[in-house]
């Protein structure tokens, strides 16, 4: 397959150079026929109009002088001449009769002629002159053969040329490809065998091939990062999903074994009840997880003021921090309208605040801060004062499920990070957790650009 | 309130006729797209429940829409498995009022229904709103409670009309979410109980007969009855 392409296209460029060639040579040689032939034939036509002045002006002996001493000093190499008198006795000339052939009148003619006992076709002016005398100039063809000669050569030399140069080219393009395609060949069949580590190698040329392994190595990347959240996914549902219902099924089987009287059973299924709320809040999240990955909301972008988004979230958890004593501020710099989801951004920032308060230490700090960068990134940063995420952990904070020591004995599921940064994601941002010496500082970045000129009408969502 | 249920799967046929019929109401049920659209088109009903997925030709939407273009406007909550917003845009879309996510609490689904059925009578350009001594002014949004004014925060305003608006019926934290600060998500700590009782703070004085009710397991009552 990949042998033939190459070959294919070697063969191609070969046979548009043979083309190119041609379609070059043949107007020179179009050229070289008509133009300078005809040039050459009325140079002939000017010569033998010239001499017929000399005889008219000198006469008989002044002509035969005239070309017997062109003839010995061949001023016009390629020149035949011939003159002669009504009996058709030769006056003077290089040939020793009048060739046969030529038609009895003046004119131009194209005849074969007896040329140092050679055959040759020749371009001959005849000029009758008056008295009966008979004038023949001609040229001699064959003096250009080798010329032709050379031009044909020099075409199939091209053509020979460029077919070898081609062949080469194509073994040599054929070569590299082979050996890069292979080269993608086998990191890709490593890939397929579960080494998801494994990448093509680029070099820094730029060429399409590199650019195309470039874009390669990206989709590897995000494939190997879905599958590794699949796999944690996986592995955290069996833990998060089976301890709730771990506790429902003892709670539930215990109730069988031990019969105990109505009241109490009430109780006991009021507790159940919380716990399969616990199950369905962690899939809510999930479900809504996997909503935002696909991408497909993008499609109901709207103008959002992050703003306005950010400060509607604060003062929705205002009262809830001033109940813990901690001080929930929002400082923003006016609107900041991107393209946006509304509600996916406004649950980003509900997260980040939840998060922040959950931490915060009584009498501590949240800030929620506003801002649109030099670039037309909009930042959207809750910083509060309580323990902070471990640099180690700070990788791991925003991925599925993940919770830190810190969180230990704290209510949540480990998914509202993971919201936020699929969110900051969809929006062509990303979540960046800094230190806030000491504390927490989330910064959601949007990139999603300014909003569209006709925003589109929001749809009502909620009932 | 008359209630026509369109749902094939058994046990939550079981478990809302139940509990609707608990709660005094009467309850008609189609086990199928083809038995709904016959029952809904014979009406009338104060409010339909229609699952999305049904057995046979017919879906839950196909009926809702159905019924929207031969200009039936009884209220429509759809229910569904599906919890995608585009899902839920699809569905509001078709003609349905409301739509609830399985699985869900019957204490939810029942304040929801209270909520469209009354909305079918209600909904006149008021300029003012009254329950017991506590009287809202729509137009110079002033709040007061007998001779007492009372100054509320914008927000607090928007959560108290809604209460208002929805006087003597349950109304969920999920509708007050939903309605009175527009998130589409649950958050994790109680923070609407928090704005609650912020807002009972401001329009129940110690002397004052308490208007704004818990009601357990499913939200908040606002009523001037006892």
């Amino acid at each position: 397959m990949i042998r033939s392409s190459a070959v294919n296209l070697a063969v191609g460029y070969v046979l548009f150079g043979i083309v190119a060639l041609i379609a070059f040579a043949a107007p020179v040689w179009y050229a070289w026929q008509v133009t300078i032939e005809e040039g050459r034939t009325e140079i002939l036509q000017e010569d033998a109009q010239r001499q017929a002045e000399v005889f008219r002006r000198e006469g008989v002996a002044g002509l035969t002088h005239f070309i017997s001493e062109r003839v010995s000093l061949q001023i016009a190499g390629e020149r035949v001449l011939l003159f002669t008198d009504p009996q058709g006795h030769v006056l003077a000339g290089n040939l020793s009769a009048w060739p046969r052939g030529i038609p009895d009148q003046s004119g131009t003619y194209t005849i074969t002629v007896e040329m140092d006992g050679r055959p040759s076709r020749a371009v001959v002016v005849r000029a009758k002159l008056p008295g009966g005398y008979d004038l023949l100039v001609a040229r001699d063809l064959a003096r250009y053969a080798p010329v032709e000669t050379r031009f044909w050569f020099g075409l199939g030399a091209g053509v020979a040329i460029l077919s070898v140069m081609g062949t080469i080219g194509a073994v040599l393009i054929r070569r590299e490809l082979l050996a890069r395609i292979q080269g993608i060949r086998q990191t890709v069949s490593a890939i397929m065998q579960g080494e998801l580590s494994h990448r093509l190698r680029t070099r820094s040329s730029g060429d399409e091939l590199d650019t195309l392994s470039q874009t390669i190595n990206r989709m590897l990347d995000q494939i190997e990062q879905l599958v590794h959240g699949i796999r944690n996914v996986s592995n955290s549902i069996a833990h998060d999903l089976r301890t709730p219902l771990a506790e429902l099924r003892s709670r539930l089987e215990e109730l069988l074994v031990t019969r105990p009287p109505p009241h109490e059973v009430y109780n006991e299924v009021e507790a159940a009840v919380a716990d399969v709320d616990r199950v369905i809040g962690i899939f809510n999240a999930l479900l809504r997880l996997a909503e935002i990955d696909t991408g497909m909301r993008r499609s109901g972008f709207v103008e959002v003021d992050v703003a306005e988004v950010a400060e509607e979230a604060v003062d929705f958890y205002v009262p809830a921090a001033e109940l813990k004593g901690i001080t929930l501020s929002f400082h923003g710099g006016g609107p900041l309208p991107i393209a946006g989801d509304p509600l996916l951004l406004a649950q980003a920032v509900g997260n980040l605040v939840d998060n922040a308060l959950k931490y915060a230490p009584a009498n501590g700090s949240v800030r929620v801060e506003t801002r649109r960068h030099d670039d037309g990134t909009v930042e959207l940063a809750v910083a509060d004062n309580g323990p902070g995420i471990p640099a180690m952990d700070k990788p791991k904070a925003a991925q599925r499920f993940f919770r830190g020591d810190a969180s230990r004995g704290t209510p949540g599921v480990g998914l509202g990070l993971s919201i936020v940064d699929a969110v900051a994601r969809l929006h062509g941002g990303s979540l960046e957790l800094d230190d806030n010496h000491p504390g927490l500082r989330a910064r959601l970045l949007t990139r999603s650009g300014a909003p569209a000129a006709e925003a589109a009408n929001a749809l009502p969502i909620a009932g | 309130m008359k209630v026509l249920l369109v749902e094939d799967n058994e046990r939550v046929t079981r478990f809302v006729t139940r509990g609707l019929r608990e709660a005094g109401h009467t309850v008609d049920h189609a086990g199928n797209g083809r038995d709904g659209l016959f029952l809904a088109a014979g009406g009338p009903y104060d409010v339909i429940v229609m699952d999305r997925m049904l057995p046979g030709q017919i879906d839950g939407l196909s009926i809702i829409e159905t019924l929207r273009k031969s200009g039936n406007r009884v209220p429509i909550l759809i229910l569904s498995a599906l919890s995608d917003v585009n899902e839920r845009i699809r569905g509001l879309h078709s003609g349905g009022d409301d739509y609830l996510t399985k699985p869900f609490s019957f204490g939810e689904l029942l304040a929801r229904l209270d909520a469209l059925s009354r909305r079918s009578w209600s909904g006149g350009r008021e300029t003012h709103l009254e329950v017991g001594d506590l009287r809202m002014d729509l137009l110079s949004r002033k709040v007061s409670r007998g001779s007492r004014a009372i100054t509320l925060q914008p927000r607090e305003f928007k959560l108290l009309e809604y209460l208002m608006r929805h006087a003597d019926q349950v109304v969920t934290r999920t509708m007050l979410l939903e309605n009175v600060w527009e998130f589409n998500f649950d958050p994790q700590t109680n923070v609407v109980d928090v704005h609650i009782s912020k807002l009972r703070q401001k329009i129940e004085f110690e002397l004052e007969r308490p208007l704004l009710k818990t009601v357990r397991n499913a939200g908040y009552m606002l009523t001037a009855d006892e």
